[in-house]
């Protein structure tokens, strides 16, 4: 078994970790979300294969012939619909967070934190407006 | 064995999603209130039948193979639920607290149709699931609908906060899957079979191997994000404290405990016989759960938002599980098992009485909340209490867990350890104390202008009647208070032993007495400190404060809120159980 699919996957999955942890935009890291979860694929079908086997589908096949491995196909393909989940409902909610803080920018979206539009920052705000009326 | 039990295994995860499925189906012609009535007797069921599958289970584990798949030969092909005495135990609990957060979310959300109800139900079956599983795939399969039930449930109000919150939970929980998946890829590649059992005989056929180190730190690293263990607990604080409160009181009662128990499960059984693996577990488990104790104590005490306070102090008792995992003992693993349900009872009422405040007082802020809560005193005596109880006061299961998981600390001569678990529930305890106090005896300086609260405007529906609210809230306080301490003495040492796949031991034992009382003299001290400091001698007061500042600064700057801070935090702490495993 080569060591290509292992240093691919541990490529894509660290691209990808890189990409979420510099993005300054919720749809371009659902992405790279997207990005890291083809690691995983790369890696569970790199595992399940055999050199020289066959799909495992044994309708004109006589039973014994060498396949890939079944289970790992079985993994990834519920991989797959877990990343459709995950990549509907993040959109979801970036669209919502759009609509709400008219930015995709993390930074700006931080929750309860100084600087952002929800965050101490508004509080801070609130407490120097009222300072301002009072004097 | 008759047939009957094993048969009844697959119930307590089939009924509520059955019950989830209509009333997806129907949602929009079932009257108001029946979602209620039906999600609440649901969970009740899946409580009771838990209970009954747990009694069952004392001679011996359970085991149910879907569509009658067995083994033979060794050859592992079907999907298998087993369930022993602990883990029916462990999911009686979850069954019940969902039914009292059911009872108190009783008309939580106006227009629903119901999918608070579904969602929770799905939420539910997934943890039930987890518990009785014994395939690897099929506890990715359970985790990964855990999440997204959780996921959706986060931003169930899409307020805006709650909108971030939820983006980084997802972001983050979503690479604990990919990592647990790629974990359990290399472990199949290793052993060729996904039983727990057939893993473990693989294992302890191979000697020595990287693959399977390498497997074992990917699907720890997943179950510690999950269970907000140092440095992966970012998450927790935004996720807990933007979700609705009913939601919360299941992520902090259940959801963040159950990622440890995965983590107790796998390591005890799976990996059990990869000596590489058990000779890292002591110093990594040890180590992250004193820093985690610690940090998530620390940060709790420095909050003004209630729900954060308790989602940090959340994490510090996770710490608390974690160096009792670490002791690897089944002292240890058993005390870890009580505190789960302990902690899960206390921190849920502890939740429940924030969402009376959010309701009744529409405010979540402890500086601004000063006094409010004068008039409903019954909640306050509800808080004053859950905060002795989670520093240590020596009563109930919380109490015995952690009496457990000192004496397995103590015997093992982790000292450090004992300290860290002592010093973080005394901070917790203090964070909650010091809230009840300025909350509902209206002590502490008058915050004046100050009184701006750190978050947006926060209200939950208002027009339901306190007893309702406080009536499980205070079920749980009994619940944790009332299980006869005889009860858990007598079938801990036999449940934890056939948790752990090992021989049964004789008695467990118990940590000093005056442990407990030191934390809560510990955490009385450190709640007067907050509220009374303006009428402390000056000399007392002032070193105190400075020790507070640089240190604390930075800490609030690492929880940036930022998910990009937090994926290369996931990466440092991934690469840190790497380099431990690697060096055993």
């Amino acid at each position: 078994m080569s060591v290509l699919p292992y240093a691919v996957a541990a490529w894509l999955f660290g691209i990808g970790l890189y990409g979420i942890a510099t993005s300054r935009n919720f749809i371009h890291l659902v992405g790279c979300l997207g990005v890291c979860q083809s690691a995983t694929y790369v890696l569970l079908l790199g595992l399940g294969y055999r050199w020289g086997g066959i799909a495992p589908i044994f309708y004109d096949h006589p039973p014994g012939t060498p396949a890939v491995d079944p289970v790992m196909q079985a993994l990834v393909l519920t991989d797959i619909v877990v990343g459709a989940t995950l990549t509907a409902l993040l959109l979801v909610l970036t669209i919502q967070a759009h609509k709400r803080g008219g930015s995709l920018d993390p930074e700006k979206l931080r929750p309860m934190r100084a600087g952002g539009t929800s965050g101490r920052g508004q509080g801070a705000s609130r407490v120097s407006d009222r300072e301002q009326s009072t004097s | 064995m008759t047939a009957f039990p094993a048969a009844l295994l697959p119930l307590p995860v089939a009924i509520p999603l059955v019950i989830c499925a209509a009333m997806l189906a129907t949602a929009h012609l079932l009257p108001a209130r029946l979602p209620d009535i039906l999600a609440t007797l649901s969970a009740l069921t899946v409580a009771v039948l838990c209970g009954v599958i747990a009694v069952r289970a004392a001679d011996g584990p359970l085991v149910y193979w879907f569509g009658g798949w067995e083994p033979r030969d060794g050859l592992h092909l079907g999907i298998g639920f087993s369930v022993d005495e602990a883990s029916g135990w462990v999911a009686a609990f979850i069954g019940l607290l969902y039914a009292l957060t059911f009872v108190f979310a009783w008309g939580f959300f106006d227009r629903t149709h119901g999918h608070f109800h579904i969602l929770m139900l799905l939420f539910l079956a997934a943890m039930v699931g987890f518990c009785f599983t014994r395939d690897m795939f099929n506890l990715f399969v359970w985790f990964e609908v855990m999440s997204v039930a959780a996921f959706a449930l986060t931003a169930y109000h899409l307020a805006e906060s709650g909108l971030a919150g939820a983006i980084n939970f997802t972001v983050v929980n979503s690479l604990a899957g990919f990592l647990m998946l790629g974990g359990i890829g290399l472990i199949y590649a290793q052993t060729g079979t996904l039983d727990f059992e057939g893993i473990a005989a693989a294992v302890a056929r191979g000697g020595r191997d990287p693959v399977v180190a390498g497997a074992f730190c990917l699907v720890a690293g997943a179950l510690m994000i999950k269970g907000a263990i140092v440095p992966f607990q970012f998450w927790l604080a935004d996720a807990h404290a933007v979700a609705p409160s009913p939601v919360s009181v299941i992520f902090s009662g259940a959801m963040v405990s159950l990622g440890l128990f995965g983590l107790a499960k796998v390591s005890a059984v799976v990996f059990g016989a990869s000596d590489q693996v058990q000779h890292a577990l002591p110093a990594l488990l040890i180590g992250l759960g004193c820093f985690t104790a610690l940090l998530g104590g620390w940060m709790a005490l420095l909050q003004r938002h209630l729900k954060r306070m308790l989602a940090f102090s959340t994490i510090s008792h996770a710490g608390i599980m974690l160096t009792g995992l670490g002791a690897l003992s089944v002292d240890g693993t058993g005390g870890m098992l009580v505190y789960v349900v302990g902690h899960g009872l206390v921190k849920g009422a502890l939740f429940m009485v924030a969402g009376i405040l959010l309701a009744t007082q529409a405010s979540i802020d402890e500086i601004a909340l000063r006094g409010l809560g004068r008039g409903i005193w019954p909640a306050g005596i509800a808080m004053a209490l859950a905060g002795l109880l989670l520093c240590g006061l020596p009563l109930g299961l919380l109490d015995q867990g952690t009496r457990l998981i000192q004496g397995a600390l103590a015997q093992q001569g982790h000292g450090i350890a004992l300290v860290a678990g002592v010093i973080g529930a005394a901070l917790t305890g203090a964070a909650v104390l010091r809230a009840a106090g300025r909350i509902f005896l209206g002590l502490g300086p008058d915050p004046g202008d100050e009184a701006g609260a750190p978050s947006e405007d926060e209200r939950e529906k208002a027009n339901r009647p306190l007893w309702l609210m406080l009536g499980p809230c205070c079920a749980l306080l009994a619940l944790d208070m009332g299980v006869p301490a005889g009860l858990i003495e007598h079938a801990l040492p036999r449940a934890a032993s056939a948790f752990m796949h090992r021989p049964v031991v004789d008695a467990v034992s118990e940590g000093p007495g005056w442990l407990p009382w030191a934390s809560v003299a510990a955490a009385l001290a450190g709640a007067g400190y907050g509220l009374l400091r303006n009428h402390l001698p000056a000399l007392l007061v002032l070193p105190v404060r400075a020790t507070q500042s640089a240190p604390t600064r930075a800490l609030e700057a690492l929880h940036s809120g930022l998910i990009g801070d937090y994926a290369a935090w996931l990466a440092v702490g991934v690469a840190m159980i790497a380099a431990v495993l690697a060096m055993a």
